[in-house]
Order: structure tokens, then C-alpha cells, then sequence
């Protein structure tokens, strides 16, 4: 593990390496193009220039890889000025910071939305604010959550690519042998995961509410009827009755009730995943899975519905997704808006995209498709995404979450600390690390 | 002449390794975030690091687990080489197989292990209910978390060590034992006075790699747990990875880990006095 020191600082070295060596790798791929641009309209006479060609960064692989690459294709046969070409980069943040700093910026970037806050501070993002005005994009096309989220500072870094909110999945089968309706409020959820719960001595057989993850925490609290962190995004806002409701419930659910055992689920993989095997009655999980779930076919008879609603009757879910961006770094910002456009503001090329990976396209216009808005699968989210909220836009609130409220919550899940000490222990060790991962710190 | 051939080596050695500590070291008082900042700071990474709860969590989660696993480590790998040591029907076989766990890369064997240590269907858990024992959640309760990596590392660890005690077994005169044979002393005492002060070079060095590995621990812990429950495994690098690379806090995250160098020098200058004391005896 020596390693680690290392490349926290052979990283600095490589930058002043990097930005000499990727200029001249430039000027010289530039000078090997000049030739051919100048030959060629002597040689067809019409004004073709050789086409822009831009640079698309993704961490999909595999299947997404080719979903990727089919979308890059299809735009470079729709017009002849720009081609793109998709590269897939494994640790992509890793070797985007590398590439910012150094020149070797891709175009336009796949994005998990979430990280605009942290990242559009530092001005590696461009805004697009100015190409939405020009192309007379309407911006009550794309859910709001969702534009809020690429937004820093009063400025929009890209269009979203896809939405997602968790849903309750339930098993259908299982809730027909008890006779139990899906859930509706948390005094239902409570009900149906106690009777599907199966014990034998002490060994769970069948868990009737997978709570796994903690994560969900800031889902259920805006069911409850709290936020995460004040209005003003500055301090953490669950040390109060709404984060005491949420942890009561869950200390119902797991330790009076005994609906679930911590580490259940742990190390299972898609094959033997507990809730395609049965083995969990309901989940948390978001529209990812749907594909995943279908594939089981009648094996797995399953429903989903939005996430029941808290004492005080409040909805909550938490908005996801992927977005579009433009490197403040890029040589071709117009060229890699034209690509965004065409792909994010425009029905039939979101569709495409949309229907061939299986996501629900941030794009409203395509929501109205029968493809998603006719499928009971797809019909929850939809209704879920009407209410969800983005995670609280602050640069360290995934640490706040992380560091500060989840060991305090798993010491509460297992009976060393109580709901009072938790919320308060959280609320000091969050408001620090909210602190000290500022913007501008 | 000689100076010719190294200069190559040197060199490298230079631009990728001393400079490097170098800069970081003048990035630690930074407050350097990749992109868009490097202003001098001053002491004040180095302040926030002592108020920095996390961190000294950290700094126990790893110290606990130094003070299983080292011993251990020296103790299982030492009785490994004595027992594969003498040529015996099959001996090959075994080494190969204690040997086997350090080729496989460290993720991939702690993604087995994730699978392995289930509560509910896990073949561990599945062996310890043929005796009437309800395992725990190894990876997700609080004690067990850290002595399920510890007996990961230790797994994929000690296979390396044994060959080291190995070579080191074979360089024991084999005349000592004799005359000790003859002065009618046991095993136990041929061991204690022969075997265990001839090896004292090899596991001066066996333990000086198990505390810097035991420091640096990360793999393992990022794998298996994410640092949890309640950052109960949250290791040292762990932390500074987290800092530097998700949070862009490159500045504080080099002051953590000149902090962590440090540490890792005093434990192995405390080795080395303890071995030097034990060789005047």
C-alpha cells in the first residue's frame, strides 16, 4: 500500500509532465491534420472541411459502452461537421482533475449529477446558460430538482440525461399469501414486514423490509416531514422530532419487530440478490433495477409503488440521476453543445437512448412516450418523481452524510447508542464536516 | 564507472520519488485542491488534523489492528515454515497451498470473502451452525468487522512470510542442532536458544513490513466494509483517500499522510531498537 503515498504525490508531478507532453502531442496531431484539410477540397472541389472531431468521456462499460457509442454514432451520421468519438475512463473524476489542469480535457462529459456542487465551484464546468438563451431551449422541459442540481451559484453546467428516485419494490407473491395490500403509509410498510418476516430459531429466513442502507435515511426523513439541512444549506437540520420519528421507526422495524438482520444482504450478487431469491419481501431501490428484476421473468412476480408516507402523511423521495456537462477545459464547447442539444432537447434522440439502456430520460417530452408512461413498472417513479427531492446542494454533503450521521446511525441500529445521543452526536460531527468541506475552504 | 550504471536508477529514483515527497510536502501547507487552488496556508492543515475526530479514529482502528495482526502474522507464518520446512510426502502440495491466498489480487479476494462471511448464507456462518453456533454479522456488527479483515489480510498475507521463514529455516547450521541434540536439549529449547535468535534478521524484517502494512492498510477495508460500522474500520489511508480524492482536499490530505509517514517511521524505529536490545542478550 506504499503506493497510496505516492500517487497522492506523483499526481502533482504529473501534471507539470502532463501539460508539457499532451501540448506538443497536440501541436503535432494538429500539424498531421493540416495536410489533410488542405488537400481535401482540392481534391472535391466543395467547401467540406474535414469535421470537428470532440471528445466523449463515461465510465459505462460493457452494455453502456455500446449504448454510448450507438448515440455518438447516430449523431455523426445526422450531420457531417462534428464527429464524436466516446472513450470510456474507468476512474473518469480521477483522470478528469488530471486533464483539467493539464489541457487534455474531453468535450462533454457523462455526469452523476450530484457532484456539480463540488465540483462547478472549482471552475472546471462551463455553463450553458448562454446556448440554452440562444437555442431557445424551454427549461420546463426538464423536472426542476433535476435542473437544480447541475446548478452552481446561479449557473446551469448541463441538461439532465436521466431521472431516478427510489420506489417500494414488493413481491407480489409473497403479498398475495398473506393477503396484504401494498403499502401505503409507514403504519401499513410496519404491518406487511412484520407478517411476511420469517424466523427460524435464530436464523432469518425471510426479512419482510430490506434495510440495508442507512443512505435512505435522508428519504425517510423527508417522509416525516424534515430536510437534511436548513433552509440555507449551511447546518444539518435532523436533530429534531422528524429525525427522532424516522429513527424510533427504524429501531421498530429492526430490533422490536425483528424485520431484518444487519449484513443480510451483504455480498450477494445479482444472481442470488435477496429480493430476486425471495428472501427480502419489500426493497428501496430506484428505476436501475427494473431491467435487472424483469430478466426473472415469472420467477419473480414483483409490483412497485411510490414510498409510503410518513406519520404526518408527507411524501418524500430522494432525485437522482445523470447529466450532460462541458469541461470548462474543452477545445470545442459549441461543438459538444451541439451533441448535447441533439441528444437531451430533442424527443426521438432521448427516446432512443432512453429505451435502449432502460432509463427514465430527464427529458419531460419523452416521459409522455406510451413506452414509460403506459408501463405500471415505469408509472411509480413517474408519480415518485413529482415529489422526490436532489440531495442538499453543499460541497461536503456527502461527507456530512458519510462521516458524520451514518457511523452514529449504525451505532444506534445496533443498540450502543441511543436515538437522542445519535441525532446530537450526528448534528455536531455533521455541522463540523459541513464546515470544513465548504466551498471556498 | 560504476557511478555510470546507477545514474539511470538515481534518476528515476529522483524525479519519482524524492521530488515528489518533496512537493508533497510543500503541498501540505496548501491548501491545494487539484484545479483551481494552491495558496500557502500555513499550519493550518496540520491544526485541523489534531482536531480532526476521524483521523484519530482512524489512527485506533489501525493500531488495534497492528496489535492483532502482527503477532499473529509472525506467529502463523513461523509455524507454517516449521512444519512445511522437512521434506515430507506432500509438502510441496501444502506450501503451494499456503502460498496460493498472496497471488490472488486483494479486491477480488476480499469480494469472495464479502460472500463467504454472509451471516445468512455464508459458508462460514453455514460450518459454525453444524456446531450449534449462531455466527454474526461478520462484516456489519461492531467487534466483528475489524477481526473479519484482520483474518482476511492475515489469509492473504502470511502465505509470503512463510517463504521468507523458510529461507531463513534453511540458513540455520544444521551443526547447532546437533550439538544441542547432544547436550539433551528438547525441541522447545532447541527452538528458544537456536532456531528463533538465528532467525531474529528475518523477523526483524518479516514484522518491519507487517507494521508498514498494517499502517497502510486499505484495500481490505474498502472492500469488505467501507470503513463501517460507525467508521469502527476506517483505516488511515482510507481517510486521506477520501479527503484528496473525493473531497479535492489534496493539501490536508498531504498533511495526513506526512502525519501517517511519520507514525510509520517512529513504529519502525521502536522496531528496530527492540530487536537490537533482544540481539545483546
Amino acid at each position: 500500500m506504499k503506493k497510496w503515498m505516492t500517487v497522492l504525490t506523483a499526481l502533482s508531478l504529473t501534471f507539470s509532465l502532463a501539460a508539457c507532453s499532451t501540448k506538443t502531442g497536440e501541436d503535432q496531431t494538429a500539424e498531421s491534420k493540416k495536410p489533410e484539410t488542405t488537400t481535401a477540397p482540392a481534391a472535391s472541389t466543395a467547401a467540406t472541411k474535414a469535421p470537428v472531431e470532440i471528445t466523449f468521456w463515461g465510465d459505462w462499460g460493457g452494455e453502456g459502452e455500446k449504448q454510448f457509442v450507438m448515440m455518438a454514432d447516430a449523431f455523426n451520421k445526422s450531420q457531417d461537421k462534428i464527429k464524436v468519438k466516446y472513450v470510456l475512463q474507468e476512474d473518469m473524476i480521477t483522470k478528469f482533475l488530471t486533464a483539467a489542469t493539464s489541457g487534455g480535457s474531453p468535450d462533454i462529459m457523462f455526469w452523476d449529477r450530484w457532484r456539480t456542487s463540488l465540483y462547478a465551484s472549482k471552475n472546471v464546468l462551463h455553463p450553458i446558460d448562454d446556448y440554452l438563451k440562444k437555442d431557445n431551449i424551454n427549461r420546463g422541459d426538464y423536472y426542476d430538482e433535476a435542473l437544480k442540481e447541475l446548478s452552481s451559484g446561479g449557473k446551469l453546467y448541463g441538461l439532465p440525461l436521466t431521472v431516478d428516485a427510489r420506489a417500494l419494490f414488493y413481491n407480489k407473491k409473497l403479498f398475495a399469501e398473506k393477503g396484504l395490500t401494498p403499502p401505503k403509509t409507514w403504519d401499513d410498510l410496519q404491518n406487511a414486514a412484520k407478517q411476511l418476516t420469517v424466523w427460524e430459531g435464530d436464523k432469518l429466513i425471510r426479512s419482510g423490509m430490506s434495510m440495508q442502507d442507512n443512505g435512505l435515511f435522508n428519504m425517510w426523513l423527508q417522509q416525516a416531514g424534515g430536510s437534511m439541512l436548513t433552509s440555507d444549506l449551511k447546518k444539518t437540520n435532523f436533530n429534531n422530532e422528524q429525525g427522532k420519528q424516522v429513527l424510533d421507526f427504524w429501531d421498530k422495524l429492526i430490533n422490536k419487530d425483528k424485520v431484518y438482520k444487519v449484513g443480510f444482504e451483504k455480498g450477494l450478487g445479482e444472481g442470488t440478490d435477496a429480493f430476486v431469491t425471495g428472501k427480502v419481501a419489500m426493497t428501496y431501490t430506484g428505476p436501475w433495477m427494473l431491467s435487472t428484476y424483469k430478466k426473472y421473468g415469472k420467477d419473480l412476480d414483483f409490483g412497485v409503488v411510490p414510498p409510503p408516507t410518513g406519520p404526518g402523511g408527507a411524501k418524500g423521495s430522494v432525485m437522482g440521476g445523470f447529466g450532460l456537462v462541458i469541461p470548462a477545459g474543452s477545445k470545442h464547447k459549441d461543438e459538444a453543445w451541439e451533441f448535447e442539444k441533439w441528444w437531451l432537447a430533442n424527443k426521438d434522440n432521448t427516446l432512443l437512448w432512453a429505451k435502449t439502456s432502460l432509463n427514465l430520460p430527464g427529458f419531460k417530452p419523452a416521459l409522455q412516450d406510451p413506452f414509460f408512461k403506459d408501463d405500471p413498472n415505469w408509472k411509480p417513479f413517474m408519480d415518485t418523481l413529482e415529489f422526490a427531492k436532489i440531495r442538499p446542494q453543499h460541497p461536503g454533503y456527502s461527507v456530512m452524510e458519510g462521516d458524520g450521521l451514518m457511523p452514529n446511525i449504525e451505532l444506534f441500529i445496533q443498540g450502543k447508542q441511543d436515538a437522542a445521543t445519535t441525532l446530537k452526536k450526528g448534528q455536531e460531527q455533521g455541522d463540523k464536516l459541513l464546515d470544513q468541506n465548504a466551498a471556498g475552504k | 564507472m560504476g557511478y555510470l550504471f546507477i545514474t539511470p536508477t538515481i534518476l528515476l529514483f529522483i524525479i519519482f520519488t524524492i521530488i515528489p515527497v518533496i512537493m508533497a510536502f510543500y503541498l501540505s501547507f496548501t491548501n491545494y485542491d487539484i484545479v483551481s487552488k494552491n495558496d500557502f496556508v500555513g499550519l493550518d492543515n496540520y491544526k485541523r488534523l489534531v482536531e480532526d475526530n476521524i483521523f484519530w479514529t482512524t489512527l485506533k482502528n489501525v493500531l488495534f489492528y497492528s496489535v492483532l495482526y502482527i503477532p499473529l502474522n509472525i506467529a502463523i507464518s513461523l509455524s507454517m515454515a516449521l512444519l512445511f520446512m522437512r521434506s515430507r510426502f506432500g509438502v510441496k502440495l501444502f506450501r503451494t497451498a499456503g502460498y496460493l491466498p498472496t497471488l490472488t489480487s486483494g479486491v477480488a479476494a476480499a469480494t469472495v470473502w464479502i460472500w463467504l462471511l454472509n451471516p445468512e448464507f455464508g459458508i462460514v456462518n453455514d460450518i459454525l451452525s453444524k456446531f450449534g453456533i449462531t455466527g454474526p454479522s461478520w462484516l456489519a456488527e461492531m467487534p466483528y468487522a475489524m477481526l473479519s479483515i484482520v483474518f482476511v489480510t492475515l489469509w492473504q498475507s502470511v502465505g509470503a512470510n512463510m517463504i521468507i521463514y523458510l529461507a531463513g529455516l534453511n540458513g540455520v547450521p544444521d551443526h547447532l542442532y546437533e550439538s544441542a541434540k547432544l547436550d539433551g536439549a528438547n525441541a522447545w529449547q532447541s527452538f528458544r536458544y537456536i532456531t528463533w535468535p538465528v532467525l531474529r534478521p528475518t523477523t526483524f524484517f518479516v514484522s518491519t513490513m507487517a507494521i508498514i502494512g498494517a499502517l497502510q492498510l486499505f484495500d481490505q477495508a474498502f472492500v469488505l466494509t467501507k470503513g463501517g460500522p460507525a467508521n469502527s474500520t476506517k483505516t488511515t489511508v482510507y481517510h486521506i483517500y477520501q479527503q484528496g480524492f473525493n473531497q479535492l482536499q489534496m493539501g490536508y490530505a498531504d498533511a495526513m499522510a506526512f502525519a501517517l509517514s511519520i507514525i510509520i517511521l517512529v513504529f519502525s524505529l521502536i522496531n528496530m531498537r527492540l530487536n537490537k536490545e533482544e540481539s545483546v542478550i
